[in-house]
């Protein structure tokens, strides 16, 4: 068991709102933020998805960018989540050289690139955005942002990626190599892994429905979220106040397929166990779980049965907030993770939108709002390759 | 908490040197060309014929390191995955990438896409190792390789892992490093680009005969001088040694003047006269570079002596054993990092 590690800010930005205040009003009212398709550049308009509702052009002016800046909108939506969690936390820049920062992404720049990709082929047009092709170039952009932060690094383990951030964070912490780390992830929709997606025809031309007998795909998000992770004591001598506790995390791999997931859910399943068992705390005492939930056959297969395993017949209640912001791909650990603190912070359970029908041998998801005082909830985020994370965010004790 | 004993069981490397071997110590493979690919070995023995059709380069590579490095340390498993990739699986990224741009967005096969993302590397290792333990990945720039061992190096000193097979792995085509050089990434002035598959077991016993031991790991973002300086101080006082005892420094040095004009000025104020070593002139530059360092002083260490043609002023070269090598890594002047290893 170990002491756990304090959240002391938290920002987020989803298909939901920019905030958590809107994310909370729309979690709270049962609004999805998924629809048709109109800022991404693709003639795949069949496909609903769940884009945050701004132009790089208006994030960059809400963060007083130059709009002949070099950006990326993976970029953009870390710092728009990035400024609300260092001022929950009441870091300000003269604090950020004791700092860590750890950013989950796969996608990168994907969505410049992707644009201009002919240009750097047969010219020098636009070639200015060749050297924020890759993920660490958009964790560094944010990151610089807002200063001078002790490191920067950047998991990219697809769709599991800002739940390892977190994990790193948290390990770094435990270590003693550092007070506060500001993990998470970010991740815009690109052309890229839309058609990748969809070649790969795990894409629903109608909203998603995890855990239901008819669901057929997944819709993708995009967003970015942030966790402050702050040592007790730290946070005690700062005078902040612990938003959650990171008490448990898992990592696993499935070791089955890279992009299916196994059957019996062994990675889901070992995750899950593992956060439980670093936390010290009983399948009993989780009341709930954020599934990752992803609304493909398979997937919701695979997690059912790993929850099935490990809870037995008293599986918490288990909601996928994906219905509401699509998935967020590499960004959805942390997106999640936000969403389960705001839970706890607000009591309720999040509700599984679009669920009619129960699947066979799977879980039955929660369907109706309701209020429920929350101590232990799990958040699963699983990705391509079997890179299965959970992680476990507990109430702070009063 | 302190874990001062991560010993280096194996390193094993394709790169543009003879690959899985350390023929460049005495016969270095030299090149006049700014850009080669490496040199690959036969994969038979690694990956299956079908498997290898549908296979990318940077993958079998993988798995030829990885099971190459785990053979050497005598394990059939380890306690955790961890791998550090600049780029990822850039030779499907550009398939999928060109087949988007050229043929539009109604007949996209997923083959491509499916290896395409930074993972598949690490993830497939652990689908042929059968390994559902730990499994990372990251991709930052020229820490790349560093983060994925800081990961690794947390777990050992949180007792959470006794074993860890760490790799690095980029490839590039000649495609890409025209883009790269077009965007001023890497290939500027003198410098060379190649491919790297790094593949190290680390333990905390000494069963296998190691190569030597990990005994200090600091990534830092920015420093100032006085900020490296106190890490440095930090760090050699952390595994009990004194600058004195450090033998030599391995540099990033790679034919970009302003890197190493960086490179000298840096190692000057901080480590004084002591002698500079580089690998980059042998092994060419990519982000996961810094990972064929690892694996020079490693071998380095274990075989006692450092090749004449690894030192940046020949003049210094000598013939006394090396102890202990500190690795000084200036990503782009942007992240450092600073790697003690130990005989």
């Amino acid at each position: 068991m170990i002491s756990p590690v304090y959240i002391t800010g938290t920002g987020v930005v989803s298909a939901i709102g920019l905030g958590k205040e809107a994310t909370l009003e729309a979690l709270l009212g049962n609004r999805s933020g998924v629809g048709q398709l109109k800022y991404l550049k693709t003639e795949h308009k069949e496909f609903p998805v769940g884009e945050v509702k701004l132009t790089d052009a208006e994030m960059r002016a809400l963060l007083g960018i130059p709009q002949d800046a070099v950006t990326t909108r993976t970029a953009l939506m870390g710092m728009l989540a990035l400024g609300e969690a260092l001022d929950e936390a009441r870091l300000t820049p003269d604090l950020l050289p004791k700092v860590g920062f750890i950013s989950g992404t796969t996608v990168g720049g994907m969505d410049m690139s992707e644009q201009f990709y002919l240009d750097y082929l047969h010219g020098d047009a636009h070639k200015e955005y060749i050297s924020v092709y890759d993920c660490g170039s958009c964790s560094e952009m944010t990151a610089v942002h807002f200063g001078k932060f002790a490191f920067a690094t950047t998991l990219a383990t697809a769709c599991s990626s800002a739940a390892n951030a977190v994990i790193q964070g948290a390990n770094m912490i435990r270590c003693g190599e550092a007070d506060i780390v500001v993990v998470g992830g970010s991740e815009c929709i690109t052309k890229f892994h839309l058609n990748g997606f969809n070649s790969l025809m795990i894409l629903d031309t109608k909203p998603c429905r995890p855990f239901d007998a008819t669901r057929s795909g997944l819709n993708l998000g995009e967003g970015a979220a942030y966790l402050v992770l702050e040592s007790a004591e730290s946070a005690k001598r700062r005078g902040v106040a612990p938003q959650a506790l990171l008490s448990g995390y898992g990592n696993a791999c499935d070791a089955f397929h890279q992009t299916a997931s196994s059957p019996d859910g062994e990675g889901a399943y070992r995750a899950m166990k593992e956060a439980l068992d670093l936390a010290g705390l009983k399948p009993g005492d989780i009341d709930y779980i954020n599934a990752h939930g992803t609304g493909t056959p398979n997937n919701d297969v695979s997690e059912s049965q790993a929850m099935i395993r490990l809870f037995g017949e008293q599986v918490p209640p288990v909601s996928s907030t994906k219905p509401f912001t699509g998935h967020t791909t590499s960004a959805s650990g942390s997106i999640e993770a936000v969403f389960c603190i705001l839970a706890l912070q607000h009591s309720f359970l999040p509700v599984n939108l679009n669920w009619s029908q129960p699947m066979d041998n799977g879980i039955v998801p929660v369907s109706k709002p309701e209020k429920k005082s929350l101590n232990h909830v799990l958040c699963n985020a699983f990705g391509f390759g079997g890179n299965d994370s959970s992680l476990l965010l507990s109430k702070p004790d009063r | 908490m302190k874990n001062n004993n991560i010993y280096v069981l194996s390193a094993k490397q394709i790169s543009m040197q003879q690959p899985l071997s350390e023929e460049w110590m005495q016969n270095p493979v030299l090149y006049d060309v700014p850009f080669s690919r490496s040199i690959d070995p036969s994969f038979k023995e690694y990956v299956s014929p079908i498997e290898a059709r549908r296979m990318g380069r940077i993958l079998k590579r993988a798995l030829a390191t990885s099971k190459e490095a785990l053979k050497t340390a005598g394990r059939e498993t380890v306690d955790a995955i961890v791998t550090g990739t600049g780029f990822g699986c850039i030779e499907n990224t550009e398939f999928f990438l060109d087949a988007l741009s050229n043929d539009g967005e109604q007949l996209l096969k997923p083959t491509y896409f499916m290896q395409s993302t930074h993972n598949t590397i690490s993830s497939l290792v652990a689908i042929q190792t059968k390994n559902y333990s730990y499994n990372a990945t990251y991709a930052h720039k020229g820490i790349s390789f560093e983060s994925a061992l800081h990961d690794a190096w947390l777990q050992f000193q949180l007792e959470k892992i006794k074993s860890a097979l760490v790799g690095c792995h980029d490839e590039m085509t000649e495609t890409f490093y025209q883009i790269m050089k077009k965007g001023g990434v890497m290939g500027q002035d003198d410098e060379r680009c190649g491919e790297v598959a790094v593949s190290v077991v680390l333990s905390t016993n000494s069963e296998a005969q190691p190569l030597c031991r990990l005994t200090g790991l600091k990534i830092m973002h920015q420093p100032a001088m006085g900020d490296l300086n106190d890490a440095v101080v930090a760090m050699l006082q952390s595994a009990g040694r004194s600058l004195d005892e450090v033998d030599y420094i391995l540099t990033g040095i790679s034919g970009n003047h302003q890197n190493d004009e960086a490179y000298l000025a840096e190692t000057k104020a901080l480590f004084g006269d002591k002698p500079l070593l580089k690998y980059k002139h042998l092994f060419g530059e990519n982000f996961t570079a810094s990972g064929l360092g690892f694996y020079v002083a490693a071998q380095c260490l274990n075989a006692g002596k450092v090749p004449t043609h690894l030192f940046v002023n020949a003049n210094e070269a000598t013939d006394k054993r090396p102890k202990c090598i500190l690795l000084f890594n200036r990503s782009d002047g942007k992240d450092y990092t600073l790697t003690l290893m130990e005989s």
